[in-house]
């Protein structure tokens, strides 16, 4: 694989005396989608919001395409490729949802203010939902809107990388299958991304790589057709997990 | 009555515009700013110093104006650089508390620079301008209310127009999320504080020559009324609380022309606080804020 779009080596990070990532390891190559899987509480959305820079990290460091970010402030990172979806899907709930996607677009726009209009139009394409409703508040969107409001105002920053914690949680099977297959033409269109999803089935489904969590380490990484399937069974505590096999 | 009704109107508009500030501080910090009131207070001695003829430099008001301006807003940057921004962590509560104490500092300020002798501030524009209802609006309160109306619309346009301003209304809602589209939280947090203070810098110009004289502590009376706007408003809405600085200023106004002559002072406080109990009664949203907003 070529160097890799995000490296996380050794990162320790955490909140007042509790450590919560114990030197955590991972990489994501261009245009690979890779699908962090663990526990509730296993430290997946830290090591994301770290990734971002939202949370400091205590040690180790994140790089993104090449470059040392770990101690780049969130705002920074986003200008130079790296979106984040979080979980929960922070949308602003009082700015329509044209204003949303403009906001997402706040460094393309200041990089170069003349793409904002064609990068608009592919993210409108891609949600012909979220064109229906420009004028509409975000806040008053059903929660698959919202999750697709998410999603589009962090492409709208034209990110080679996107973050995304998982963001099928409380969406209806519908709703959850149209979002994967949203992510699923992202990635086709050379966005690599690190995801968080709970739904293993679609998690697999989505994935190039994929890396265990437990305790704030990574316990087991495999490209995709290596995944060890008893030890996933034993992380994650489940039973049957590919009724069907793998697409 | 209709007397009542011109001069709540202009006092109202310059209530609304210290109320606009209110909101943006609380929009943007969730903090209530008490020392509002005062910088605007210091930024009137600053112009008096600089326009009085006798114990200042005798300079033209527009350079009085500017200073004052520069002044409120130095005092607001300073405040958040040395205070606001070091308090990220801490509680509302406590960055509240420290508005309190900017408040009390600038008191004392201006009672040791400048004494507690009560000063006089040439309106910037002289004569008795057009008679409306059978009163006199002199060109000061024309002034007043047209720039406290163009200033209110101004920013409502800048923070929905310009990818900064969207960008502070976002981080008013979610500051994480206006983080990861990229949105600078410290600029944000200038732009809110320093906007404040200079609002109310224009306040207290504006509302200067209607008063005639002042001392410390003189806007600080007036916040009570603007934070009453802001409230009325809904705390949230910058068109609510303009609003809200209108309703005030009639209410003020009205209830001190028909108590005129009775020996009870502070009657008009007390509807404004009147009227602040029956809004949080009847509408905790505000007239025009949303609910749990
Ligand atoms: N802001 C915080 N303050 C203190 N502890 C936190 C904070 N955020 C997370 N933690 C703790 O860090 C640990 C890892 O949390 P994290 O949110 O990363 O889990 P997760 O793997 O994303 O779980 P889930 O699948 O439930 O989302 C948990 O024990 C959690 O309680
Ligand atoms: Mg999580």
């Amino acid at each position: 694989m070529s160097s890799p779009i995000v490296s996380i080596k050794g990162l320790r990070a955490g909140f007042g005396p509790t450590t919560v990532l114990h030197g955590v390891d991972l990489a994501v190559g261009p245009a690979e989608v890779a699908v962090l899987l663990g526990l509730n509480g296993a430290g997946k959305s830290v090591t994301l919001r770290v990734a971002a820079g939202l949370i400091p990290a205590w040690a180790g460091t994140v790089r993104l395409g090449g470059e040392d970010v770990t101690t780049l402030p969130a705002e920074a990172r986003v200008g130079r490729g790296m979106a984040h979806v979080t979980q929960g899907r922070h949308v602003f709930p009082g700015l329509t949802v044209e204003e949303n996607l403009r906001l997402g677009a706040y460094t393309l726009r200041r990089r170069d203010r003349s793409r904002y209009a064609a990068v608009l139009d592919s993210v409108l394409d891609r949600f012909p939902r979220l064109a229906d409703r420009r004028r509409q508040l975000a806040g008053t969107m059903s929660g698959g809107e919202q999750a697709m409001l998410a999603v589009g105002r962090a492409l709208m920053a034209n990110p080679r990388v996107i973050l995304v914690d998982e963001p099928s949680a409380g969406l209806a099977p519908a709703a959850a299958d149209a979002l994967v297959e949203t992510l699923r033409g992202v990635h086709r269109s050379g966005v690599a991304m690190l995801l968080v999803e709970q739904n293993v089935t679609f998690a697999l489904d989505l994935a190039d790589t994929v890396h265990v969590m437990r305790q704030g380490t990574v316990v087991h990484s495999a490209p995709r057709q290596r995944v060890d399937q008893d030890r996933l069974t034993a992380e994650l505590g489940i039973g049957r997990l590919l009724k069907g096999g793998t697409r | 009555m209709s007397q009542a009704l011109v001069a709540g109107v202009v006092v109202g508009g310059i209530y609304g515009l210290m109320a606009l500030g209110i909101v943006l501080v609380y929009k943007g910090a969730r903090v209530l700013h008490f020392g509002q009131g005062e910088i605007g207070t210091l930024a009137l001695f600053v112009a008096w110093w600089v326009v009085d003829e006798r114990q200042g430099l005798g300079q033209p008001w527009l350079l009085g104006a500017a200073a004052a301006v520069v002044a409120a807003a130095a005092v607001s940057l300073v405040f958040e650089r040395l205070v606001v921004a070091r308090m990220v962590e801490a509680s509302r509560l406590a960055i509240g508390v420290a508005t309190v104490g900017l408040l009390l500092f600038l008191f004392s300020l201006e009672l040791k620079l400048w004494g507690a002798s009560p000063k006089y501030l040439a309106p910037p524009i002289e004569g008795l301008g057009p008679r409306v209802a059978g009163l006199h609006v002199s060109p000061t309160q024309v002034l007043a209310l047209v720039s406290a109306a163009a200033i209110g619309l101004g920013l409502t346009a800048f923070l929905r127009r310009t990818d900064f301003g969207l960008g502070v209304l976002g981080a008013a809602q979610d500051p994480a999320a206006a983080r990861l589209v990229g949105v600078p939280l410290a600029r944000v947090s200038v732009f809110t504080w320093v906007v404040a203070g200079v609002l109310a810098a224009v306040a207290a110009l504006l509302v200067e020559p209607t008063i005639g004289v002042f001392t410390a502590g003189f806007m600080t009376r007036f916040f009570v009324f603007a934070l009453a706007a802001a409230l009325i408003g809904g705390l949230t809405s910058l068109p609510g609380a303009f609003a809200g600085g209108i309703v005030v200023g009639i209410l003020d106004q009205t209830v001190q022309y028909w108590s005129l002559g009775v020996p009870v002072p502070g009657l008009s406080v007390l509807a404004v606080f009147a009227l602040i109990l029956l809004v949080l009664l009847v509408r905790p949203q505000g007239l025009l804020g949303r609910a749990a907003a």
